[in-house]
């Protein structure tokens, strides 16, 4: 007995064979695989790779209160129970779009701290490819969790791509540095604007 | 099957062949074999409604599944400790150029209390929601706005900060009592039979208390505080 014409056949075949090819095509690196993500790692002031652009942490600052840079006379200074961390940044973007990313800084504690909202420099940008942009981004910070502070750098993913992270140690290995830190953090730090220039 | 011992008398009209009379012989058994055990189920489906009748039936619970807390209060929902203290209607008399609005701003205390991720975070919008009289929807908020800033981020390990949120209401709002629920996410994962991954992470938002403050009214005639 003839149970299926060849056409019912066929369009079987191709379907396992779609589901082959679907297989073949899924990234190697997926979303949340730690394992597969590739890490940079670096300090302040080493100018690192993310993708085919470069990401550098240029200045670290502690600092009491803060500012907006399109603070006017009016505003005043905006105060923490904390203190503030402020991270002055400098990237130059390639050719790659290297899409928005994700700025958080973890400490040896175990706290996550993400960017203070509202600010104007609350995240890292990458200009057009060829060029350099200079910004800063800014944390509160809890002063007891401050051990081994790290910034990390990831791409706000939506779908599954490869892509890179970016870890930089900000150098503070021990709660004596902290307390020099924190007991010398700046009375306001006013947010610098962000500027973009031609890369060399 | 044994036969019945008084076989029913047979439905048969006008006997034309053998054929038809054994085949309403047969009809006539397929009846009656299981005529029983078909009232019984019958009948355990009518006991069924009638107890369900009267027990009060299927009516879905109505009003409000959550506590009702009078202000000033102090609650844990979700990732944050909130504490509410009181409530301003702020109104925009009209003038010339503009019509006259209003806003309900309701103040608290914010703490994060994270213990699962240690993660800074703002209290979003949707976590604070006006209850409105009648059958309307609940209405969202704007955010946490602490130290002059909207959406601040709060620092797990920080003391409360003193916040505010804010609720876009018709100029003619003037309840006695205003109504803000409050929204608790869940540290829960995703169903991983789904495929999704089964790392629990906050949200799955429901609804952990409704917080009941009396609004003072603030007049904002655009002057300077």
């Amino acid at each position: 007995m003839k149970l299926y014409r060849p056409a019912t056949v066929l369009v079987g075949v191709l379907f396992v064979l779609l589901g082959g090819l679907t297989r073949l095509a899924t990234p190697d690196q997926v979303y949340n695989d730690e394992s597969n993500l590739i890490t940079v790692h670096g300090t302040v002031g080493a100018r690192l790779k993310f993708g085919d652009s470069t990401f550098e942490v240029t200045r670290m600052k502690f600092a009491k209160t803060y500012l907006e840079s399109s603070a006017g006379d009016d505003d005043k200074p905006i105060e923490t129970n904390g203190v503030y961390v402020a991270l002055e940044w400098d990237t130059v973007r390639g050719t790659k779009d290297p899409t928005s990313v994700d700025a958080t800084l973890t400490a040896d504690g175990g706290t996550v701290y993400t960017p203070v909202g509202g600010t104007t420099g609350a995240q890292v940008t990458f200009g057009e490819p060829g060029f350099g942009t200079t910004g800063a981004v800014l944390f509160e910070v809890n002063p007891s969790d401050v051990k081994g502070l790290t910034l990390h750098l990831r791409p706000t993913m939506f779908y599954n791509v490869l892509w890179k992270v970016v870890d930089v140690d900000l150098g503070i290995p021990s709660e004596k540095v902290v307390q020099q830190l924190v007991d010398g953090a700046a009375d306001q730090y006013v947010m610098p604007k962000t500027v973009q220039r031609v890369a060399e | 099957m044994v036969p019945a011992a008084h076989p029913p008398p047979l439905r048969i009209a006008a006997v034309e062949s053998l054929d038809d009379v054994i085949d309403a012989i047969i009809a006539d058994r397929v009846i009656h074999r299981h005529r029983r055990k078909w009232l019984i189920a019958l009948a355990i489906v009518v006991i069924l409604a009638v107890v369900v009748l009267l027990t009060g039936g299927w009516k879905q619970k109505e009003g409000r599944k959550v506590p009702t807390l009078t202000a000033p209060v102090t609650l844990t929902s979700g990732r944050f400790e909130y504490s509410f203290t009181k409530a301003e209607i702020v109104r925009t008399p009209k003038t010339k150029y503009d019509e006259a609005k209003a806003e309900l701003k309701v103040y608290f205390d914010a703490k994060n209390v994270d213990t699962e991720e240690h993660t800074s975070h703002s209290v979003s919008g949707e976590l604070l929601r006006l209850v409105q009289s009648g059958t309307k929807d609940l209405l969202q908020s704007n955010g946490d706005n602490c130290r002059g800033v909207l959406g601040w981020e709060l620092v797990y390990g920080l003391p409360a900060e003193s916040c505010f949120t804010q609720f876009d209401i018709p100029a003619d709002f003037n309840p006695d009592v205003v109504e803000v629920g409050v929204l608790g996410e869940r540290y829960e994962s995703d169903p991983s039979v789904l495929g999704a991954n089964d790392d629990p992470y906050w949200h799955n938002e429901l609804a952990d208390a409704v917080i009941q403050l009396k609004p003072t009214v603030v007049v904002d005639n655009g002057e300077d505080k």
